[in-house]
């Protein structure tokens, strides 16, 4: 634990037990959605899947990122992973990103996978909110996240049918925001 | 439908098995069954069995994702 660290957190004004709960609960959500990621991308096949297979591959590596980047602020505040991971499973902050009954439905894939990002990009706008200009580490974390989580929803959102992304998919670098924390 | 005064409301926190209700502009609703509620704690902050009108209406969502669970009585003073 980084005990002068989570001081200044306390000192903040910011309930530290409840905020490293909420980190270890979006983690679960982080590692979880890249479980059940992998499962969406092995069934997006034939013409259709094909082309949104790229874009769930990489929303699907920068979430297990995410896990990755949250875990050692979990421990500098003192917090820990459960030992049991069916109880980190179900402690997820999003609820489980399951296959749709009919897999070739790309608009049921779609509406798992969109519906994992808004969960996120909540999640994290919550934390950034709780953190602002109180604890500048776990802020700089969540908005470098959330920044990717947005990215994911408007993927998803683009091929619903819902708007332009307004950006190009990665282009051979996965997390460009989050990849700093994870040197 | 079912009335509830805040304390009645009070009564189903979700913790040792039981119910899981919040309230939100009067109206009383459902949780027991939600991910986002497991004993009957929303995103380690938000505790079921209480009038939630102002945390809600500071929370990174709206108020339509009420109308995923059961909307099952009215909140009296």
């Amino acid at each position: 634990m980084a005990k002068v660290a989570r001081e200044m957190v306390e000192i903040s004004g910011i309930n530290v037990d409840e905020l490293v709960e909420l980190l270890v609960k979006n983690a679960a959500a982080e590692l979880t959605t890249y479980y059940y990621y992998t499962i969406l991308r092995a069934n997006l096949i034939g013409l259709e899947g094909e082309g949104l297979k790229e874009i769930a591959e990489a929303a699907r590596i920068e979430d297990r990122n995410h896990f990755e980047a949250l875990v050692p602020r979990i421990y500098e505040l003192g917090g820990k992973l459960p030992d049991d991971m069916k109880v980190f499973h179900d402690m997820s902050a999003c609820s489980p990103a399951n296959l749709p009954a009919n897999p070739t439905d790309m608009k049921a894939m779609l509406t798992v996978l969109v519906n994992a990002e808004r969960c996120a990009v909540r999640g994290y706008t919550h934390i950034c909110n709780l953190t602002a200009g109180k604890d500048h580490r776990t802020y700089a974390l969540a908005l470098a996240i959330l920044n990717e989580e947005i990215e994911h929803e408007s993927w998803f959102s683009e091929f619903l049918g819902e708007g332009p992304s307004g950006h190009f998919m990665r282009r051979g670098q996965n997390s460009p925001f989050v990849g700093p924390f994870m040197q | 439908m079912q009335i509830f005064t805040l304390y009645e409301l009070s009564l189903y926190d979700g913790k040792n098995g039981k119910p899981a209700y919040i309230a939100y502009q009067g109206k009383v609703y459902d949780v027991s069954k939600s991910w986002y509620w497991q004993n009957g704690m929303h995103q380690a902050l938000h505790a079921a069995g209480q009038d939630l009108t102002l945390s809600l209406n500071q929370a990174p969502h709206g108020a339509d994702l009420l109308q995923r669970v059961p909307l099952i009585g009215l909140l009296v003073e």
